[in-house]
């Protein structure tokens, strides 16, 4: 399945990291990066993207701000939390701004394809560090 | 020619891939290894003699403080250079302390990256332009403030135990971890306790954050460039 995803990270390192990662899947094309949450609110109208990856913290906007906006004027589009606040407090803000997703930096090689794959099918995958 | 041999350390395998990412293709480079720890790194560092280790700071085991200190103890002549989130003048000055000869921050990897290495490898220094001009600030003030209070007249060793600790390990597991009798470890943490004047282990995690020994993430500071 063809599936469209934007990057957003205010780390250029990881969003290369991301891309190599994602690139393992044939069908699945990063259509483009933003480096904030702002950046990430426009290119969502303007690209249309199947799936979001969003990182939290940002400068100017951060990930659950731009998670709301993003889920107010594109609701088809589903959202993906990549972070590295290993919190059930956390995790909870972003379902409740309207993220599908939600997944560990420090576990994204073992867990990130798997959440790509079921949010874009607009199912929920969520998976804290604790435990693992 | 001799190819240029690099070890990346980070605790999360997507930085790892992005950095390697970006150095793979460059002729005459190779990444050699992979470390999860800053433990992993001086192994590593020491078994496979690289050119070049990027460090991240904040990593679980050993953090990346110390296992610059370490791998420059071993290994004199490998350069370090430290890829971090932290900007603040304190890390800056220990880093230099520690003897890395670079310091990048994340958000400016994708430009200064393969500029970064090919100074140290020119055995030049190479800094993110915010740390460049703390650092000649600081240089220009004429006033080198030395480290705060007790934590130079740790050990190495008492230093790689405060951050197991504080990290939530018992005695005995630090012990298992460093290859230690439990003894031994017992004898470390009453030293430590008594430099630092410390009473129980909360006092003990609390300096260990205090002096970026162990890194905590705060959730609800949303805004502030923490990932």
């Amino acid at each position: 399945m063809v599936i469209r995803i934007l990057l957003v990270d205010d780390h250029p390192v990881v969003r290369h990291g991301l891309r190599a990662l994602l690139g393992l899947q044939p069908d699945w094309e990063v259509i483009d990066e933003a480096e904030d949450g702002s950046e990430a609110v426009d290119k969502v109208q303007r690209l249309n993207p199947d799936v979001v990856l969003l990182d939290i913290s940002m400068p100017k906007m951060g990930g659950l701000e731009a998670c709301r906006l993003i889920r107010e004027t594109a609701p088809q589009c589903e959202i993906l939390i990549l972070t590295q606040h290993d919190s059930p407090q956390m995790l909870r803000e972003a379902l409740d701004a309207g993220a599908r997703g939600y997944v560990m930096k420090s576990h994204a090689a073992r867990d990130l394809l798997d959440a790509v794959e079921a949010v874009s099918q607009h199912k929920s995958f969520t998976a804290l560090g604790n435990g693992d | 020619m001799e190819k240029l041999r690099i070890l990346i350390a980070d605790d999360h395998e997507v930085v790892r891939q992005g950095v390697r990412n970006l150095l793979e293709g460059r002729p005459g480079w190779e990444v050699c290894a992979e470390a999860v720890d800053g433990r992993a790194a001086v192994e590593k560092a020491v078994e496979l003699k690289p050119d070049i280790v990027i460090l991240d700071i904040g990593m679980p085991n050993l953090n990346g403080l110390e296992a610059t200190r370490q791998i420059l103890h071993n290994r004199p002549e490998a350069k370090v250079l430290i890829l971090t989130i932290h900007e603040s003048e304190q890390v800056v000055r220990e880093v230099l302390e520690a003897g890395a000869r670079g310091y990048l921050l994340k958000s400016d990897t994708g430009r200064d990256l393969v500029s970064a290495i090919e100074a140290l490898h020119k055995n030049q220094t190479f800094f993110t332009s915010n740390v460049a001009e703390m650092v000649l600030e600081n240089y220009l003030r004429n006033k080198p403030e030395s480290s705060p209070g007790t934590k130079n007249e740790l050990t190495p060793r008492e230093r790689e135990i405060v951050q197991l600790l504080a990290e939530g390990k018992s005695t005995k597991e630090v012990a298992v971890a460093l290859g230690l009798s439990v003894k031994t470890a017992e004898t470390h943490r009453a030293n430590i306790m008594r430099k630092l004047n410390l009473h129980s282990i909360s006092e003990l995690v609390l300096y260990a954050v205090r002096n970026n020994i162990v890194q905590v993430v705060q959730p609800g500071l949303e805004s502030q460039r923490q990932s």
